[in-house]
């Protein structure tokens, strides 16, 4: 029987993060999305020490403001993109507002930390998210494209190509080939 | 077998046959009974002479009774006497006679009581009469009452006799009238009948002549087309033969002994006669297809050798099948044919069949790889140009500079060269898959490929409905890609490209020149553009390999594009023209069968 | 962008494009460790080596002596500490089917090899910022597929 399971990293994480945090007896504070604040003091020491620890699992201690600041405007776009009706929002304006900064400003720190802009951020997360949809195979193309907000099924098309070099269907195909594979 | 054709003749024939015998018998019955009746009239007849004779020979004996009374009354004398006596005699006679010839009438018995009756009284009166006329009883009263009554009774006598004659009469009469009758009829009858029976016979006779006729016609026909069958059977290296399953006889035509080697006729065929003439490797597959043969009731092709006295080997071919005549006889039919010379004609095709396949593979793979190695030391020529930096240049003299710019040139052509060349082998090496395509995506597909292009030329492409065909995807793709190409690129200067895809079905019979007649319905798919068009005497040759018509350096192009449609359109059945008016436009048309 | 320098493996038999590449990724702006291999086995060996530390992108050349690109990814997709390995082909080859081929059989990139230098820099720049993004933003390696001409 094929079961598809979604996973929600976000939970994994946190749940990962406390206990790792409650070992290291690290006194912590849950900020939402995909954040924690710690509010012991730690010397650097201590830092380091907590750093190699969670490093190796994919955790970075962002000590920047700026590259705190690009962290949320990614979870942004990734909500945004992954939100079931996120046809009604300009992203501009969603982010603005979510996180309390102008659009003008949260570009510029965002490509000054990345070296790539908003908007090609979020294209990616379209992109990630058409792929997710495509595997699943439970809607058409034309489906997944307006449900992405695009304009017609050559739109999400051409982006898809441009982004990943390859066609929605090419990839369509090579996913179920992948499977097939595995049998 | 359905060809025989029906005697009818047989059956009728026996219906007319037993139906005049019939008549004849009947004939004769009656002619039987035609003597029987004129016996029988004629004993009829004696019957009744006999009744009359009887009565008159009773009337005169009576008479004679009564002249004798007369007499002796008169003259007293014994001898008239005699007569009386001897009368009652025959009176007596005359009545058993006549009581047994009555025998059958009841009426005429009754008549005869009568008539004796009377008789007796008259003898009684007789009797009287002698007594009342004897001297002695005198009496001439009762002599006269006697004599009256005797009369009287004589002439009721005489009355009834005449009565019993009457009746006989009549009935005689009335016999001989239903013998006439009878008669009267049966010669009409017999007649008609014997017309009847002529008519039959004649009709019979007819028959009989006119089936000779066709037997006769049949039978030239049946020499004839059993000659040609012979001559046909030398001619076109065949032969027949039958197998009476019931009776077991095997039948070859002449020329199945010719084609076995041996001269016709020379051996009765058995059914393992022919076996012996099979190729040792053949023989089991032949003999089992024989058996086969009278339980499946045909034979399906087998192909076997044969190997002649002369040692020969020939190729044979057979076919057979079970057949019933319209008498229920079981009839194999089989057909040989020497194949040999069409065999060894198939053998050679093949082999040279092979030779071009493998031939063709060799060209194929070197051409591939040709163009894929020729590609490698073609890129780090101009990697390495590329690596040349901005400083390095500066150092070099401007003659080495310009050598190098035109190093870049070359080396760029040839990659366009190569890459066209790469294409073009794959357009006749890949395992040719036909999916069932959209082509509005193939065309869109292409579109997207020529995006940059598009937009630096600010071309504008429209395109009608495209129709769902089975065809190789890339393939098409790369001739959307090819055709559009051609059209941005050899644009009107200064105008902008404008390029309009068109599509109808077709019917192949509206071109009958052009499309395979074979395939009913194509798609027509018009490539317009307002391009500078080309010279239209060229409209052939442009699709040639390597063809160009223009100089490399005025427009860059490797002359394999076209050519790489033309192979493209032809992999799927289809077809594709150019036209063109230079300086408004061409038009490129695709057909491609439904 | 990233503390720690990026690891990249390269396996290719031809030496002028070890030459490229290197001097490539010497001139992007990411800190990158940039080591080669020069054919299938070594690539097998190097990558089942207990001491070696595993590359963060690999990118492997399909036309190799001794082993081919492809039989090397086919195998590394079986081993289970390699198949997390982002792998880029690196090949001459433009065959459709050999791409998509490479990409069922689990590639992550197909990049063809380009004939300027400058082409080629820009392309492994974005190899490796994609790679970062996938690394940074939770984004599924499983679909990766990137295919850059």
């Amino acid at each position: 029987m094929k079961l598809f399971i979604k996973f929600d990293i976000n939970t994994i994480c946190s749940l990962y993060l406390k206990q790792n945090l409650e070992e290291q007896n690290i006194n912590f504070k849950t900020l939402g999305f995909g954040e924690i604040e710690i509010e012991d003091n730690l010397d650097v020491e201590a830092l380091e020490a907590l750093k190699n620890n969670l490093a190796p699992n994919g955790f970075e201690v962002v000590e920047n403001q700026k590259s705190v600041l690009v962290q949320k405007i990614k979870d942004a776009i990734i909500e945004l993109v992954f939100l079931e009706d996120s046809n009604n929002y300009k992203s501009s304006v969603f982010l603005a507002e979510k996180l309390n900064h102008s659009y003008g400003y949260l570009s510029n720190v965002f490509s000054e930390v990345t070296y790539s802009s908003i908007e090609n951020f979020i294209i990616l997360q379209k992109i990630e998210r058409a792929k997710q949809l495509i595997i699943i195979n439970e809607m058409s193309l034309t489906e997944i494209a307006f449900l992405l907000n695009y304009s017609s099924v050559a739109h999400l098309s051409t982006q898809f190509k441009n982004t990943t070099g390859i066609t929605p269907s090419a990839f369509q195909r090579i996913i179920k080939k992948r499977r097939e594979n595995l049998k | 077998m359905k060809w025989i054709p029906n005697f009818n003749s047989s059956n009728s024939l026996r219906v007319i046959f037993v139906i005049a015998v019939f008549i004849l018998l009947f004939l004769s019955s009656i002619a039987y009974k035609h003597n029987q009746d004129l016996n029988e009239s004629s004993k009829l007849v004696m019957h009744t002479y006999e009744i009359n004779v009887q009565l008159e020979r009773l009337m005169s004996a009576i008479k004679d009774a009564e002249t004798g009374q007369r007499g002796y009354i008169i003259t007293r004398n014994n001898r008239f006497l005699s007569p009386y006596l001897y009368s009652r005699d025959k009176v007596n006679a005359s009545f058993v006679t006549l009581k047994k010839l009555t025998a059958d009438n009841a009426v005429q018995q009754k008549n005869l009581e009568n008539l004796f009756k009377l008789i007796i009284q008259r003898f009684v009166s007789f009797e009287n009469c002698l007594k009342y006329s004897d001297p002695k009883t005198y009496d001439k009263r009762k002599l006269d009452n006697h004599m009256f009554g005797g009369r009287i009774l004589m002439e009721n006598i005489r009355f009834q006799v005449d009565q019993m004659n009457d009746i006989e009469k009549k009935y005689l009469k009335k016999r001989l009238e239903i013998y006439d009758q009878e008669i009267s009829l049966s010669p009409v009858f017999s007649i008609s009948l014997f017309l009847t029976a002529l008519v039959f016979i004649l009709l019979a006779y007819r028959q009989i002549s006119r089936d000779f006729q066709r037997l006769k016609i049949f039978n030239k026909r049946l020499l004839i087309s059993s000659g040609l069958m012979a001559e046909s059977e030398i001619i076109g290296k065949f032969s027949t033969w039958q197998w009476d399953l019931d009776a077991n006889k095997i039948d070859y035509s002449d020329n199945q002994f010719r084609l076995l080697g041996v001269t016709p006729n020379s051996f009765v065929p058995v059914k393992e006669t022919f076996l012996d003439f099979v190729h040792p490797d053949d023989k089991e597959a032949v003999a089992k297809s024989m058996d086969k043969i009278v339980e499946k009731r045909n034979l399906p092709f087998i192909y076997y050798k044969i190997v002649r006295p002369s040692n020969e080997i020939r190729y044979f071919k057979s076919t057979g099948k079970l057949l019933m005549d319209q008498q229920g006889s079981k009839i194999l039919l089989g057909i040989n044919f020497d194949i040999t010379d069409e065999h060894l004609l198939n053998i050679e095709l093949q082999e040279r069949n092979r030779e071009l396949e493998k031939s063709n593979k060799e060209l194929a793979s070197f051409n591939h790889v040709a163009s894929h190695d020729l590609q490698e030391p073609l890129r780090k020529i101009q990697t390495f140009i590329s690596r040349i930096s901005e400083e390095d240049k500066a150092v070099m003299s401007a003659g080495g500079k310009d050598y190098l710019a035109k190093i870049e040139v070359s080396a760029k052509r040839m990659r366009v060269l190569i890459d066209d060349l790469l294409l073009f082998s794959r357009t006749n090496t890949t395992k040719k898959e036909f999916i069932k395509s959209n082509l509005n995506d193939l065309l869109e597909n292409a579109e997207a490929e020529l995006i940059e292009v598009i937009h630096e030329k600010k071309a504008v492409i429209n395109a009608s409905k495209l129709p769902k065909l089975s065809v190789i995807p890339y393939q098409i793709e790369q001739l959307f890609i090819n055709l559009i190409g051609n059209s941005l690129k050899y644009n009107r200067a200064g105008t902008a490209p404008e390029i309009s895809i068109e599509s109808e079905k077709v019917l192949s019979e509206d071109y009958p020149d052009l499309l395979d007649q074979s395939i009913k319905k194509f798609h027509k798919i018009v490539f317009k553009d307002n391009g500078m068009g080309f010279d239209p005497q060229f409209k052939e040759t442009i699709f040639i390999l390597f063809q160009r018509l223009h100089s490399k350096t005025d427009y860059p192009g490797t002359g394999i594009g076209l050519a790489i449609c033309k192979k493209i359109v032809e992999n799927h059945k289809g077809y594709i023209l150019a036209d063109s008016t230079p300086n408004v436009g061409s038009v490129f048309t695709v057909f491609l069968p439904e | 962008m990233q503390k720690n320098a990026l690891n990249i493996l390269l396996a290719d038999d031809d030496e002028d494009d070890r030459l490229f590449f290197k001097d490539a990724f010497e001139e992007i702006k990411i800190q990158t460790k940039v080591q080669f291999v020069h054919d299938g086995m070594q690539l097998m060996d190097h990558l089942m080596d207990p001491e070696t530390k595993l590359p963060d992108i690999l990118f492997l050349d399909l036309n190799m002596p001794k082993k081919t690109g492809k039989e090397c990814l086919i195998e590394i997709k079986k081993t289970d500490h390699l198949k997390n390995i982002i792998i880029a082909i690196y090949s001459t080859s433009s065959s459709e089917e050999d791409i998509e081929d490479t990409f069922v059989q689990g590639a992550n990139i197909y990049i063809k090899k380009p004939s300027d230098f400058n082409t080629l820099k820009k392309i492994i720049n974005e190899v490796v910022t994609v790679n970062w993004h996938y690394h940074t933003s939770g984004l599924n390696r499983d679909n990766f597929l990137l295919r850059l001409k």
